[in-house]
C-alpha cells in the first residue's frame, strides 16, 4: 500500500531532532468530538499518529447469535438497530435477501414502496453524517440545518412506520401497510424544504475556508486500497471508483429509475463529504421518479407460507385461524439452504449471509456490515497525520457503532 | 435353501430416487421414513390395523396403472418399485384431501386443546396453505359428547380416521366406540347402551390427530404449544411405561406415552396417566423437626443425631417409589451410617393387574430396592414385620404404606424418634417427628428397575421447590453428619459409586450415561423436529440447581 503521509519521514538533516519518546493517548469511547461510540488506542509522536487502534464493542449487541433464537419475522427489529438512521435500508435489505434464500417474488408496488423507504432514509443518514461533521469541525450552523431536514423526513417516516427510528417496516415478501392518504404530497412537500436546507449546507460548508483546510487532503485512501481494504459506498466512490450496488447489480426498481452516480477523485474526506451531498440530490430525484411511476396493487405477497393470512379470513375461516397460528407460534419456514444477498445502504454495501435448515428460525444470520472494512482502514487512513485530521476522517467514514458489533 | 438363513426377505425399492431396502411387507410409508420421505398420515398408525380411509397418504408408484395412486399405509413393498412422493399429481391429492378435511372444520384453534400439536395445523400449512372456498354455512354437530367418566368428544373436530374405534376394539377389547351415520353426517360415538369406561381410554386421546377426542383431566388446563415433555417414567406401577412427562413453569399437566416396543409399545393406561397428580397434590415443601418448620440442614442434622442415638435400634422403612439411586444410598446409610442389618420395604399397596400393562404391584422399583438391599447385605424384611416389632426409631423413607395410613400413624406415635422423608402430606408425614422434603422423579434424575429388571432412565423436567431434595441427598447429607465422608454431589455419581455393589449382571447392560438425553442444559431454542416430534419453539428449562438435578452433562 501506497505511503500515505510524508511529514513523518521528512526531517531536516540540519535540524537536530529532539528525542522524543511516544505518547499512548485514549480518546473515546464517549468524547465530544466524535459520535459513534468507540475507543481509539492512539500512539502518538508529537503530534503526529503512529499507530491506531480502534476498539469497538460497547454496545454489547450479539445481533447475529439473537437472530438464531427467534423466528425470521423476529429478527426484523433487531435490523433496525444496526444502522438506526437508515432502518427502513437494514429491514429492507434483510428481507431481501430472506426472499432470495425462499425464492419470494415480490409485487411491485411493495418494490417501489421500499425504493422510496430506502432513499428518504438514505437522505437521513447522509444529513446525519455531513451536519455532525460540520459540527466536530466546529460549525454548528450545518448541524441544526440538518437535523431540521432529518427530522422533517423521519416525520414522513413515523407516518408511513408508525416509528421515527425502529421502524420494522416490511415484511417477508412485501410490506406491512400501505403509502397513508395524502403521504406522497407531503414528502414531496418535505423534499423541497429538505433540498433548501441541504443546498444551505452546501454552500455553508463547501467553501468555507476552515472546513475545506480541515477536510481536503486529508484522510486520503487512493483507489487500490480502498478496493483492497474493501471499502464500499460513498467512502469507495470518493476514490473515484465507480460501483453502486443499485446501479451495478439493480435490485427492487432501481432500473426503471434515472439517476447518476456522484464520484470523487482524491480519496479525501471532502471528497467523501461532497459524495454525499450529491447522492442526497440523487436520491430526492429516484423518490420523485418513483412517485410518478407507482400503482397501485398489491403490497404483500400472496402465499400463505410467508405472509399472515389477511385478518377477515384469520377470524372467520379455520384456514385462515390455522395459517395465522403458525407463522406466529413456530414462525416462516425458510426452505433449507444458505444465500448471500446485497443492498447499498448509505454507507456501502450491507450484506446478509443467512443459512436456514428449514426450520421457522435462522440456523445462522450473519450481516456484512459496511463499517467493518472502513473502520479496518482507518488506520491506513491517519497514519502519519496530525490528530486533529483524525476527527473529519473518522465523520467521513461514518462508522455506525450499531452495525460494526456484531 | 439361501431362504431359512435369510428369514427376512429384503425388498430394493426407490423413494423419490433415493433407493432403500427394507423388509418384504413392509408399506410404502414406513419404506418412505428409512430414507428420510415423510408421507403425511392420518389415519394409519403403527399399532393399529389399516384403514387407509383419510386419503392422505396417497402416493404415486410405478407399479400401478398410470395416474392412479395409492395409499402408503396400506400398499406392501414390491421388489423394484419407485416411489414417487413429490409430483404434481400427488401434492395436489394432498392439498385437496386437506382442503377437504377442513372445509367443515371449525373455527377452534383459539380454545382447542390440540392447537400445537395437531396434524390438521401441520399439513395445512404444509400441503394446502390456501383460503377457504366454502360458500355456505358450516356443518354443525354435538360440540361436547360426553363418552363416558373420562373422554369427552367434539365431533364437529373429528376427521373420521377411526384411530379411536381401532384402538378401542383392537388393544383396548373393549369395542365401545364405532362409526355412525354417513356422508357429512358421519360421527363417531359409543354404541347404544355402552359407556366409554376403560382403563386404556386415555389413549384415544392421545391417538387423536386432531382436538377431537379430550381428556377431562386437562381438558382447557394448559396449551400445547407452551408445554415441555421431558422423557420420564411413569410409577403408577410396576410396569414402568417409559412416557413423555409435559410441564410448563414446574407444574406438571399431564403424561403422554413415550413408544418403547419392549415395555408400553405405544400406549400407557389410564391409572399411571393420572398419576401424575402426585407430583403436584399436596407436596411437602419445607422441613420440619417436631412440627416446627426448619432449615434442611438443620434437620438433616437433627434427623441423623436422634438416629444415631437410637443405635441399633433404629428401623429403616424404604419405599419402592423411590428411585435405584435413592435406594442405595438409603441403604448406605442404614449399612454404614447406623449399623442396620436388615431393611423394611414399605410402598403402595397391591391392585388388581389387568390383561395389558397395569401391574398388580403400583410401585415402580420394588426390583430395584431389593437389588440395592442386596448390594448392602441388608435382610429384606416385608412391612408387615415393622409394625410388630419395637424400634426405638423409624426412617422412613418415602411415606406410601401399604397398609391403612390412619393405623400406621398410631403405631408410630409410639415410637421415640420417626424421621421421614415424605414428597406428600398426609397421615404418615403429620405422625413425623422429622420431615425432610422429598424430590420426586419430576424434580431429578434416576433410575427405576420394572418388575422384569429393566432398569430405565427418567429425566429432570423442572427445578424442586421449597426445599425439596431427592432422597439420594438427604441420605448423603445425614451420612455427612455421622461423620462418614460425602461421596457424591449428583444422581449419576450415586449410581457410578453405589452401583459397583450391585451383583453382578443385575441390571444386564444398562448404561446410566445412555439416558434419553433429550434435555440440553440451560434455556436452548430447538429446531425443527424435536425428539417427541415437537415444533419448534420449545423450550427446555432443566433445573441447574445441584441439589435437584446434579446432571454430568
Amino acid at each position: 500500500m501506497a505511503k500515505q503521509h510524508e511529514n513523518l519521514a521528512v526531517a531536516d538533516a540540519l535540524e537536530a531532532k529532539l528525542p522524543t519518546k511516544t505518547m499512548t493517548l485514549n480518546m473515546g469511547p464517549s468524547h465530544p468530538a466524535s459520535h459513534g461510540t468507540v475507543r481509539f488506542n492512539i500512539e502518538l509522536d508529537g503530534e503526529n499518529i503512529v499507530k491506531l487502534d480502534p476498539e469497538i464493542g460497547f454496545l454489547h449487541r450479539g445481533f447475529e447469535k439473537s437472530c438464531e433464537n427467534v423466528s425470521w419475522s423476529q429478527c426484523l427489529p433487531y435490523t433496525d438497530r444496526l444502522n438506526y438512521v437508515s432502518a427502513l435500508c437494514n429491514n429492507f435489505g434483510f428481507l431481501s435477501a430472506v426472499e432470495k434464500l425462499a425464492q419470494i417474488e415480490v409485487p411491485l408496488r411493495a418494490q417501489y414502496i421500499r425504493t422510496i423507504g430506502a432513499e428518504i432514509h438514505r437522505i437521513c443518514d447522509h444529513l446525519t453524517c455531513t451536519g455532525a461533521m460540520a459540527m466536530e469541525l466546529g460549525g454548528f450552523s450545518p448541524f441544526l440545518y440538518a437535523i431540521e431536514a432529518r427530522d422533517l423526513l423521519w416525520d414522513r417516516i413515523a407516518e408511513l412506520t408508525g416509528a421515527r427510528l425502529t421502524t420494522t417496516y416490511g415484511r417477508i415478501g412485501g410490506v406491512n401497510r400501505d403509502l397513508p392518504e395524502g403521504w406522497i404530497q407531503r414528502v414531496k412537500d418535505s423534499l423541497d424544504r429538505v433540498a433548501q436546507l441541504r443546498d444551505e449546507i452546501d454552500v455553508l460548508l463547501t467553501h468555507n475556508r476552515i472546513f475545506l483546510d480541515r477536510t481536503r487532503h486529508t484522510g486520503v485512501i487512493t483507489k487500490e486500497d480502498a478496493v483492497n481494504f474493501g471499502f464500499t459506498g460513498p467512502c469507495l466512490r470518493a476514490t473515484g471508483v465507480d460501483y453502486d450496488i443499485r446501479k451495478a447489480h439493480p435490485y427492487w426498481v432501481y432500473d426503471k429509475v434515472d439517476f447518476s452516480v456522484p464520484l470523487g477523485s482524491q480519496g479525501d474526506n471532502f471528497d467523501r463529504y461532497y459524495v454525499r451531498i450529491e447522492e442526497m440530490k440523487q436520491s430526492d430525484s429516484i423518490i420523485r421518479q418513483c412517485f410518478e411511476q407507482i400503482e397501485p396493487g398489491p403490497i404483500l405477497v400472496d402465499d400463505w407460507r410467508y405472509a399472515l393470512p389477511p385478518k377477515p379470513e384469520v377470524y372467520s375461516t379455520i384456514e385462515g385461524v390455522i395459517g395465522h397460528f403458525k407463522l406466529i407460534m413456530e414462525g416462516i419456514k425458510i426452505p433449507k439452504g444458505e444465500c448471500y444477498a446485497y443492498t447499498e445502504s448509505p454507507n456501502g454495501e450491507l450484506g446478509w449471509y443467512l443459512v436456514s435448515d428449514g426450520s421457522g428460525r435462522p440456523y445462522k444470520v450473519h450481516c456484512r456490515a459496511p463499517g467493518i472494512p472502513l473502520m479496518g482502514g482507518l488506520e491506513h487512513m491517519v497514519k502519519g497525520a496530525i490528530l486533529p485530521d483524525l476527527i473529519p476522517t473518522f465523520d467521513t467514514i461514518n462508522m455506525i457503532g450499531g452495525e460494526v458489533e456484531q | 435353501m439361501s431362504d431359512e438363513k435369510k428369514p427376512v426377505q429384503m425388498v430394493n425399492v426407490e423413494v423419490d430416487g433415493k433407493p432403500t431396502s427394507v423388509p418384504a411387507g413392509t408399506n410404502l410409508l414406513e419404506a418412505a421414513k428409512t430414507v428420510g420421505v415423510e408421507i403425511p398420515h392420518y389415519c394409519y398408525h403403527e399399532g393399529l390395523s389399516i384403514a387407509a380411509n383419510c386419503r392422505m397418504c396417497l402416493v404415486e408408484v410405478s407399479t400401478a396403472p398410470p395416474g392412479k395412486l395409492v395409499p402408503g399405509c396400506q400398499v406392501p413393498v414390491v421388489e423394484g418399485q419407485k416411489i414417487t412422493t413429490d409430483s404434481p399429481r400427488v401434492k395436489e391429492q394432498q392439498r385437496a384431501v386437506e382442503e377437504f378435511l377442513l372445509l367443515h372444520h371449525p373455527v377452534d384453534c383459539a380454545i382447542c386443546d390440540q392447537a400445537g400439536e395437531c396434524r390438521l395445523q401441520d399439513y395445512f400449512q404444509e400441503y394446502d396453505y390456501r383460503p377457504s372456498r366454502l360458500d355456505s354455512a358450516k356443518w354443525m354437530k354435538n360440540k361436547r359428547k360426553d363418552l363416558g367418566p373420562t373422554i369427552v368428544l367434539d365431533q364437529e373436530r373429528c376427521i373420521m380416521c377411526t384411530r379411536c374405534v381401532r384402538f378401542m376394539a383392537e388393544v383396548a377389547k373393549d369395542p365401545v366406540l364405532g362409526v355412525f351415520g354417513r356422508g357429512t353426517r358421519e360421527v363417531i360415538d359409543t354404541f347404544p347402551g355402552k359407556v366409554l369406561d376403560n382403563n386404556y381410554s386415555g389413549n384415544i386421546v392421545d391417538l387423536c390427530p386432531v382436538g377431537a377426542l379430550l381428556n377431562k383431566d386437562n381438558r382447557f388446563r394448559a396449551r400445547a404449544y407452551f408445554l415441555t415433555a421431558t422423557p420420564s417414567i411413569c410409577t403408577g406401577c410396576s410396569r414402568g411405561c417409559n412416557t413423555f412427562l409435559d410441564h410448563f413453569q414446574g407444574v406438571p399437566y399431564r403424561y403422554r406415552p413415550r413408544e418403547n416396543k419392549d415395555v408400553n409399545q405405544h400406549w400407557m393406561c389410564d391409572h399411571g396417566r393420572l398419576s401424575y397428580h402426585q407430583l403436584y397434590d399436596d407436596r411437602v415443601l419445607a422441613a420440619s423437626v417436631g412440627g416446627a418448620k426448619a432449615e434442611a440442614g438443620a434437620a438433616a442434622e437433627a434427623a441423623a443425631t436422634a438416629l444415631q442415638a437410637a443405635g441399633k435400634g433404629a428401623a429403616v422403612v424404604v419405599s419402592p417409589v423411590l428411585s435405584l439411586e435413592d435406594a442405595l444410598a438409603v441403604m448406605l446409610l442404614a449399612k454404614e451410617g447406623l449399623k442396620a442389618t436388615e431393611i423394611f420395604v414399605s410402598g403402595r399397596g397391591q391392585g388388581d393387574a389387568d390383561f395389558f400393562l397395569l401391574r398388580e404391584d403400583r410401585n415402580p422399583n420394588r426390583k430395584g430396592v431389593e437389588l440395592a438391599a442386596q448390594a448392602f447385605g441388608l435382610e429384606v424384611k416385608p412391612f408387615a414385620e415393622l409394625t410388630k416389632g419395637k424400634p426405638k426409631a423409624v426412617l422412613l423413607a418415602g411415606v406410601d404404606v401399604p397398609t391403612e395410613g390412619q393405623a400406621f400413624a398410631t403405631w408410630l406415635s409410639g415410637v421415640e424418634t420417626v424421621v421421614a422423608m415424605a414428597a406428600n402430606g398426609g397421615t404418615v408425614t403429620a405422625a413425623a417427628k422429622i420431615v425432610l422434603p422429598l424430590a420426586t422423579h419430576a424434580e431429578g434424575e434416576g433410575t427405576f428397575v420394572n418388575f422384569e429388571g429393566r432398569a430405565q432412565r427418567f429425566m429432570p423436567a423442572y427445578e424442586a421447590k421449597g426445599a425439596m431434595q431427592p432422597a439420594w441427598r438427604w441420605a448423603a447429607t445425614m451420612l455427612g453428619h455421622l461423620g462418614l465422608e460425602f461421596r457424591f454431589a449428583s444422581a449419576g455419581e450415586a449410581f457410578a459409586e453405589l452401583s459397583k455393589r450391585l451383583p453382578a449382571g443385575a441390571l444386564g447392560d444398562f448404561d446410566w450415561k445412555k439416558a434419553p438425553r433429550t434435555v440440553v442444559k440451560g434455556v436452548t431454542p430447538l429446531t425443527g423436529g424435536t425428539v417427541d416430534g415437537r415444533p419448534p419453539g420449545w423450550r427446555e428449562l432443566i433445573p441447574l440447581r445441584a441439589s435437584s438435578a446434579g446432571s454430568d452433562a
